[in-house]
């Protein structure tokens, strides 16, 4: 029996068991839920090794399925988020309707990301995007029909994308009448110019709808706020990585045999760094936790975009392990909106303040995503960022690092936001209920987050795989010997050896620290956020001073011009003038049978003039 | 072992010389600004004064865990920028664990303790400490672009993220880089008015109205410490400027000489200027400044 049939099988199996449990018992259906993504993940690591194939021979077509490494590299990503998630949503779920829709959804997308991952050839890839798409789509609505329009702007842009692609598939079979995605980049460099320039067009313009690049961006503020935190976590953190997934791949394997790739690596690379920009700049204007991560989700992909397009080896390394921190991050901070939202039943920062105390484990979660957020050392999301920085130096990028740089910057500003927003300032006697969140949904996020810190100074846990994901796509062997000392390296020599690095931060924060408690160990005394003195007065227990409104406004208006135009008022714009071209020749049905009469006779007149240059 | 106990002492004589000279810098400028403003003004050790006696306080109040490890959070950027920035050239007596002095990670662990410190004053419920936080996080997006690009300038011109190289490179040439990077070295000095905090750019702290801006929740050891890593903080700043530019420094004199003289561009500059709002000063830093730095690049790339 084929390894990967069975793979399938038990997730489609799982989701319809899943989805009938629903009708008989929740704790049946959870059951189900649970054992199918721990069943799948455990038979996916255990009995597919990199390297396994299987044929199909589907009405005349062969197909392929197969998992490279760096498709296994993915799968970490995949299987990784979605079991977290998975714990996740079994708690934070409770009590909601339409589980079982919501469940099978959840293990359908799980399965067609790992479909993606595993098709060696096009058709296959097409399909599984596709239910990649629609069962993403079908959670986004899961709400009703106040979030219908978000759905709507969803499938649309995938649409877009979809019908690229599809166009792109369909100019391969025409060249190389076969669908193998081994023997389309085999093939690659013998097409005609005109194939070589639209092909990989096409099939960015599919995966940059994914990865929600700037200016296909506009569906993903609204979906990734509007389905439930549980999955957003999966669709921000893992989902979009398919988009960046097939990026590598067509950079790799295609924009590198076109003649002039410099013009299309620079346009490539700068949109990701205006999507970095303007993504970090609209995540500092949100009040709204959601909006606010998923502009801040856009906004990190496009670092990752610029370092795919870049292309060198340093470049696509950076790029990729950002994939992973990203997917760890964002998915934890997804959930820890979520169990804020669960807890507190609000989701903007002028809403609710003081958590900390009410809600401690869920405050660490978010400590540690935001610092790897920000890519502060010694945690993981810095081995990424100096990565890129020495990429894009060393290639000579100049001013898209100073941009990048502007980009990771701002990004300060909406990391303090998010943290001090839920968190810090003063504590309201409306949140005196507030518990912490029910611990599966606490441990998921420890985990992801004490992954983050891990990776901060043992990177070769992540970097083992890239290193094989890297060969398969061509790639010499990178330093392997090198990244198991944990030492970065640039491809000037310049090293961060992380160990010390870490070692020193730990010391003297450790030292201070005890400096700070045993000094006047019993004289300290903890007072609360309302004894405090604000300009000669103390503040009365009712009053809350805690500042959420306007947070950045200078910063905001410093910035105003870059932010006075939006992408969707043009697509807007673009609607409503094809609506009214639409209904302009609409008018040709007058419904008068004379008009139709007039009609026929200008078609034959017109026919007879052009009668010798038409059929001659 | 014995290198890491040589490393530690080492560490340790740098700490205590920062803070020592760092201390005494903050004294002068209290000096300095009342001699301008036709005051006498308090003594040069008027600063260890008052961090003695906040440190020797005896009671002390604080918000929360997060504010408890404010100040911790700050040492930890003040001394590990301290350990990244070589002192001396051929640093044998005070050998720190730069690490090659990367930049970049320079750059990242800057950001690390101001972003402890943001979040500990954010728990005291203070709305001035926020309002702080928030104009010195807006003004840091400004002055950072200047910098970057003259950093890049460096950077692509040398072939190097070092800091030990960028000087090993002024020690081989016998030139300055502020004399072969004029626009660089511009762009950077301008930026440094921005990351001092000084008049014209000190709306973050407002000594006058904001109670000295995100601290002023702070008091005690807290402040004592606070205002200690602020010392060792701007005496590693202070070094990271003469090792860049003036091509470090041989020996203490030198040193003294050099970081003074660096330290004096923001307070003169500062005493006589009025200040800007915050959005006024991150389109300050988004003109000349980076203009300046734009001509930084395009001379690195031209003359590489």
């Amino acid at each position: 029996m084929n390894m990967i049939y069975i793979l399938f099988s038990i997730f489609l199996a799982g989701a319809i068991l899943t989805w009938v449990a629903d009708k008989i018992s929740g704790i049946l259906r959870d059951l189900f839920f649970l054992l199918t993504v721990l069943s799948a993940t455990t038979f996916f690591y255990l009995k597919i090794p990199v390297g396994y194939t299987t044929n199909i021979t589907l009405a005349g077509l062969h197909l392929q399925w197969g998992i490279t490494a760096f498709g296994w590299y993915f799968s970490l990503i995949v299987l990784g988020l979605g079991t977290m998630a998975a714990f996740y949503a079994l708690s934070y779920m409770k009590g909601k309707e339409r589980l079982g829709y919501f469940y099978f959804n959840f293990l359908i997308s799980l399965l067609s990301m790992m479909g993606i991952l595993m098709s060696r050839d096009l058709v296959s890839f097409f399909i599984f995007w596709e239910i990649m798409t629609w069962s993403s789509y079908f959670i986004v609505i899961y709400k009703g029909k106040h979030v219908q329009r978000s759905g709507i702007n969803y499938l649309l842009f995938s649409a877009i994308g979809a019908y690229a692609m599809l166009m792109a598939i369909v100019m391969v079979y025409a060249h190389t009448q076969s669908l193998l995605i081994p023997d389309m980049i085999q093939a690659f460099p013998f097409f005609t110019l005109s194939a070589k320039i639209w092909l990989p067009i096409l099939f960015l313009t599919a995966f940059s709808v994914k990865a929600a690049m700037m200016p296909l961006h506009v569906w993903a503020p609204d979906a990734y706020s509007d389905s439930p935190m549980a999955y957003t976590s999966v669709f921000s953190g893992a989902l979009s990585k398919m988009g960046i997934y097939g990026m590598v791949l067509v950079f790799v394997t295609m924009i590198s045999y076109l003649p002039n790739d410099t013009a299309f690596r620079e346009t490539f690379a700068w949109l990701g760094a205006i999507t970095a920009i303007m993504g970090t700049l609209w995540a500092i204007a949100q009040d709204d936790a959601r909006k606010l991560l998923a502009w801040s989700s856009v906004a990190q992909l496009g670092y990752i975009i610029t370092g795919v397009a870049i292309g060198t080896e340093l470049a696509i390394l950076a790029a990729l392990f950002m994939a992973v921190m990203h997917a760890l991050f964002k998915g934890t901070l997804f959930l820890v909106v979520g169990a804020v939202e669960k807890q507190t039943g609000k989701v903007k920062f002028s809403e609710v303040s003081g958590l900390i105390r009410k809600m401690p484990w869920t405050f660490i979660a978010a400590l540690f995503s935001i610092i790897t957020l920000a890519g502060i050392p010694p945690l993981g999301g810095f081995v990424g960022k100096w990565m890129l920085y020495q990429s894009l130096i060393s290639s000579n990028h100049v001013i898209l690092v100073v941009a990048i740089f502007f980009a990771s910057t701002a990004a300060f500003l909406y990391c303090y936001k998010f943290l001090f927003g839920f968190f810090l300032g003063q504590e309201e006697p409306e949140i005196a209920h507030v518990r912490e969140a029910p611990l599966l949904m606490i441990i998921p996020m420890l985990i992801l987050s004490l992954l983050e810190s891990i990776l901060g100074v043992y990177p070769q846990i992540i970097f083992r795989p890239l290193d094989a994901a890297m060969q398969t796509l061509g790639f010499p062997a990178t330093q392997v010997h090198f990244w198991n000392t944990s030492v970065l390296f640039n491809e000037w020599g310049n090293q961060v050896a992380l160990k010390p690095l870490f070692y020193a931060v730990a010391g003297i924060f450790l030292f201070f620290f005890l400096v700070l408690t045993i000094k006047g160990w019993k004289t300290t005394r903890k007072v609360s956020t309302k004894d405090i003195s604000t300009s000669g007065e103390i503040p009365k227990q009712n009053e809350n001073l805690t500042y959420s409104i306007n947070f950045y406004q200078p910063f905001l208006r410093a910035v105003a011009p870059a932010m006075k135009r939006r992408m969707m008022t043009y697509y807007r714009e673009i609607g409503s003038g094809l609506e009214a071209f639409f209904d302009y020749t609409r008018r040709l049905y007058s419904g008068n049978g004379q008009t139709y009469a007039i009609y026929v006779i200008i078609f034959v007149v017109l026919l007879l003039l052009f009668k010798n240059s038409l059929f001659s | 072992m014995g290198s890491i106990l040589y490393y530690t002492l080492g560490a340790i004589i740098s700490f205590i010389l920062a803070f020592t000279v760092g201390i005494t810098y903050m004294g002068l400028d209290r000096k300095i600004t009342a001699r301008v403003q036709n005051r006498i003004g308090p003594p040069w050790y008027q600063n260890f004064l008052d961090v003695s006696k906040l440190y020797f306080k005896k009671t002390n109040i604080h918000q929360g865990i997060m504010q408890h490890m404010g100040a911790a959070f700050m040492m930890v950027t003040a001394v590990m920028a301290l350990l990244i920035v070589p002192i001396f050239n051929h640093g044998h007596f005070f050998p720190n664990l730069n690490f090659q002095g990367d930049l970049i990670f320079l750059l990242y662990i800057m950001v690390f303790g101001q972003l402890g410190m943001a979040l500990g004053v954010g728990q005291t419920g203070n709305p001035n400490a926020a309002i702080g936080i928030t104009r010195g996080l807006s003004q840091m997006t400004g002055y950072e672009i200047p910098w970057v690009l003259a950093l890049v300038a460096l950077m692509i011109q040398y072939k190097t993220t070092s800091i030990v190289d960028l000087m090993n490179v002024q020690a081989e040439t016998g030139r300055w880089l502020m004399f072969s990077s004029p626009f660089a070295f511009l762009a950077a000095i301008l930026a440094m008015l921005g990351m001092f905090s000084h008049a014209p750019f000190d709306i973050m702290v407002a000594p006058n109205e904001l109670a000295s801006g995100p601290i002023s929740e702070y008091g005690g050891k807290y402040l004592s410490i606070l205002m200690s890593a602020g010392a060792v903080f701007m005496f590693a700043k202070l070094t990271l400027y003469v090792d860049l530019f003036m091509g470090g420094s041989s020996n203490l004199l030198a040193l003294l000489i050099k970081t003074f003289s660096f330290f004096l561009i923001p307070v003169l500059y500062g005493i006589v200027s009025p200040r800007y709002r915050t959005e006024q000063a991150i389109r300050y830093f988004w003109g000349w400044p980076s203009l300046f730095g734009l001509l930084a690049v395009i001379q690195a790339v031209i003359l590489k």
